[in-house]
């Protein structure tokens, strides 16, 4: 991303890198979504005579509890690559499989997650057949939406530590974008216990 | 990448281009265009207000929902497509860059995407009006359930309702709010990472600051309405009821969601013209900025009280006495930093050698007119007055004082400051001060009379009075019409300013690097600047407003003078 800079561009060290520095600016917009996502369902939960409303099915508390391990599993596994690299100095293929294997989690959560809405759908959870079914699709689904954005990010970031193959290369690369799944794993638990258990 | 000797094609150069000068100018042109479109929309519904049941020249005749919609896409227009894009990208991208010494932004693509995005957002905008129903006629804010009313249906056809004007304008507006982001994130990494040497923190001029502070501010507050915005969509596309009290949703949440964005919106268009302020007071005063470092103190306060001010817009909307009594304190508290600002402007101009050139006349315009919509605001953030006032004229009078010279009077000292910049010429400035006057005194007509007509009771959402005849008497109706008159006097003076500057730009380049003077690293460059603007890059040793140095031979010292 960082053109190589001539002397006679203006060069002052930098505390943070570009990229790195970015991706704080677009998870700070994006914990404020979130924030505005989860306070309006808390504030219309607290409002509501009976939650969840009788007629709507319950959510599957116990596979979404395994689902959350692997999800944490995938950012411990991403932690023992950085570590790794940053260990080493270098890029092997221990560390790039490290990245896959986090990667491989990540869209097991994905799989779990669609198999239990395509369950949830089947019995009779729908974004119009009440509030509650909005908000649980709305919260899960923006959720969701941001774990596939992370996982292009980490496939990208896969492909691009391969390619780079040198640790200097790549790692303001790998900075940014392990912040974004970091984010997307850290915002789950707080989602899966104030949706899942009412 | 693997041919990079090649020569850039027309298309790379003014088109993709990922300068941030012709990024900026691109902005700006778009935004004017807007502007014109919106402006046009105006001139439309005032002259119905005036004129009732009369054929409008250049339109026809107006219906109820037509007027409602221009009313509400009017109100789009100029503050997301008109002051988003001119104040805050148009000199984020051209001065950024220039004013902290660097070649250009940080991340050059995200620049060239955002301008595109924002133009398809805009594309889109002008689309929703050519959809079946028409674009969406339910007010700016967007309120619920106008804004889902049409299709509180549980199951509505996806496609009919993704195709309606209302989906359009959420589509739109999100769109590019996308676009200002990418431009925020940009401002931000290329101020922290892209100074020039010595460009210290307390030298950094205050316009930078101010445009960071907004982006700041924008990024805090963009995130809930872009959730109320995907519930609303959901509401129409979907069946979701979220703002639906039957299905156990509530239109309140809309309120909210919008107003924690849609009020510290206003200061992130607020803050670049108050920069532009700061940069042209002490050049046509010869004299250093009053208070520096105590303007960018209170611009922070204020970033911080604008997100606890928001339901003073929903004071007739039911929610708690007691929570109106606390937005009321607080909008009244964030006048304080603004005044503070203020104040520290006017000690500027104080004993200075004050040139009233035509940057300086728009500047001082700028104060004059927003003191009258900065005082009309605090008799409306005490919500016992706000309740008799709510949705009358006397509102929209308060806000065009406050949001026009924003927009408009920031817009132009901006433009007749840095024109001579960014074209290597010079503006006429006997036009400029026609341009000027006019401006300010149809302003003022179209204006003034309305706060008596809101405190006489007439509401802003109605297109013909003539049927209530309590508020349709005389002399409100001689007001209208006066209003009218003036706005399209108005509208008409902006062809001096196009004028003025096609016929400049035909002039030959003069190229005179610093015409007025000042200090700050811009006027280092060439005029234009060019491709990588300094050659050799600046090294920067003082503050930004170096004027009348006691021991200097000439009455301005540049940033990027040693020190001594």
């Amino acid at each position: 991303m960082d053109a190589t800079l001539t002397t006679s561009k203006p060069n002052i060290s930098k505390a943070v890198p570009d990229g790195v520095l970015a991706m704080i600016f677009i998870l700070f917009t994006e914990g404020m979504l979130f924030a505005g996502l989860i306070s309006a369902y808390i504030v219309n939960r607290a409002g509501a005579m009976v939650w969840p409303p009788a007629d709507q099915p319950r959510l599957p508390v116990e596979v979404t509890g395994i689902n959350t391990l692997i999800l944490i599993s995938s950012a411990v596994v991403l932690y023992l690559f950085t570590r790794r690299v940053k260990n080493t100095m270098a890029i092997d293929a221990k560390s790039t499989n490290l990245l896959l294997v986090t990667i491989l989690l990540g869209v097991t959560f994905v799989t779990v997650q669609g198999t239990e809405w395509a369950r949830l759908i089947g019995y009779g959870l729908t974004t119009h057949s009440s509030i509650y079914g909005a908000f649980f699709y709305t919260l899960i689904g923006a959720h969701g939406l941001h774990v596939m954005v992370g996982l292009s990010i980490l496939l990208y970031l896969y492909f691009a530590v391969k390619k780079a193959a040198n640790f200097e290369i790549a790692k303001n690369k790998i900075a940014a974008c392990i912040l974004y799944w970091y984010f997307v794993v850290a915002i789950w638990p707080i989602l899966y216990r104030l949706v899942y258990f009412n | 990448m693997e041919n990079t000797h090649h020569k850039q094609s027309f298309w790379s150069k003014y088109v993709f281009s990922t300068d941030h000068k012709t990024i900026g100018t691109q902005y700006m042109i778009m935004g004017m265009i807007m502007a014109g479109v919106g402006g046009y929309l105006a001139y439309v519904f005032r002259y119905n207000l005036a004129f009732p049941g009369k054929s409008i020249p250049f339109y026809g005749m107006l219906g109820p929902q037509a007027y409602n919609a221009f009313v509400t896409i009017h109100g789009m227009i100029m503050v997301f497509w008109v002051g988003m894009p001119v104040l805050l990208s148009a000199f984020g991208n051209y001065l950024i860059p220039l004013m902290i010494g660097s070649d250009d932004m940080a991340f050059p693509t995200v620049n060239m995407m955002s301008f595109w995005i924002f133009a398809v957002s805009a594309l889109v905008l002008i689309a929703s009006f050519f959809v079946p129903g028409g674009a969406f006629g339910g007010g700016w804010t967007m309120y619920p359930p106008f804004s889902a009313g049409g299709y509180l249906d549980p199951n509505p056809n996806f496609f009919k309702a993704l195709f309606s004007g209302t989906s359009l304008l959420i589509l739109a507006v999100a769109l590019e709010l996308v676009a200002m982001l990418m431009g925020g994130i940009n401002f931000l990494v290329t101020t922290i990472n892209k100074r020039a040497k010595g460009m210290t923190a307390w030298r950094i001029p205050i316009i930078v600051w101010f445009l960071n502070i907004a982006a700041v501010i924008f990024m805090f507050s963009v995130g809930p309405l872009v959730a109320g915005a995907f519930m609303l969509l959901f509401d129409n596309v979907l069946g979701t009821g979220f703002y639906d009290p039957h299905r156990g949703g509530d239109p309140m949440l809309w309120e909210h969601l919008f107003w924690f964005f849609g009020h510290p919106e206003v200061y992130v268009l607020l803050l670049p013209s108050l920069g532009v302020l700061a940069e042209i007071l002490p050049v046509f005063s010869r004299k250093p900025l009053f208070a520096y470092k105590t303007i960018i103190y209170l611009a922070l306060a204020s970033a911080f009280l604008s997100v606890l001010v928001w339901a003073h817009h929903q004071f007739v909307a039911g929610i708690d006495p007691r929570m109106a009594t606390f937005f009321s304190i607080g909008t009244i508290l964030i006048s304080i930093p603004f005044a503070g600002i203020f104040l520290a402007f006017m000690a500027t101009l104080w004993g200075g050698a004050i040139r009233m050139k035509v940057p300086m006349m728009w500047a001082i315009g700028f104060i004059g007119l927003f003191l009258v919509g900065g005082l009309t605001g605090l008799f409306l953030g005490s919500n016992t007055f706000d309740i008799y006032a709510h949705d009358t004229y006397f509102v929209v009078a308060h806000f065009h004082y406050t949001l026009f010279p924003d927009i408009f009077f920031g817009f132009f000292a901006a433009f007749y400051y840095w024109f001579p910049k960014f074209s290597g010429k010079q503006l006429n400035s006997s036009m400029g001060k026609w341009h000027f006057w006019l401006t300010f005194i149809f302003f003022n007509g179209v204006f003034f009379l309305l706060f008596f007509n809101g405190l006489a009771g007439q509401h802003r959402r109605i297109n013909d009075y003539s049927s209530f005849s309590l508020i349709s008497r005389e002399p409100y109706q001689t007001f209208e019409q006066i209003a009218t008159i003036c706005a399209i006097g108005l509208m008409l003076t902006q062809f001096i300013f196009i004028f003025n500057v096609v016929k400049s730009l035909r002039k030959v380049k003069t190229g005179v690097k610093n015409p007025w003077e000042a200090t700050t690293l811009e006027w280092v460059s060439d005029s234009p600047p060019p491709h990588g603007n300094f050659n050799p890059y600046p090294e920067v040793f003082r503050g930004a407003y170096d004027y009348s140095l006691p021991d200097a031979e000439v009455d301005f010292t540049p940033q990027n003078t040693p020190k001594a």
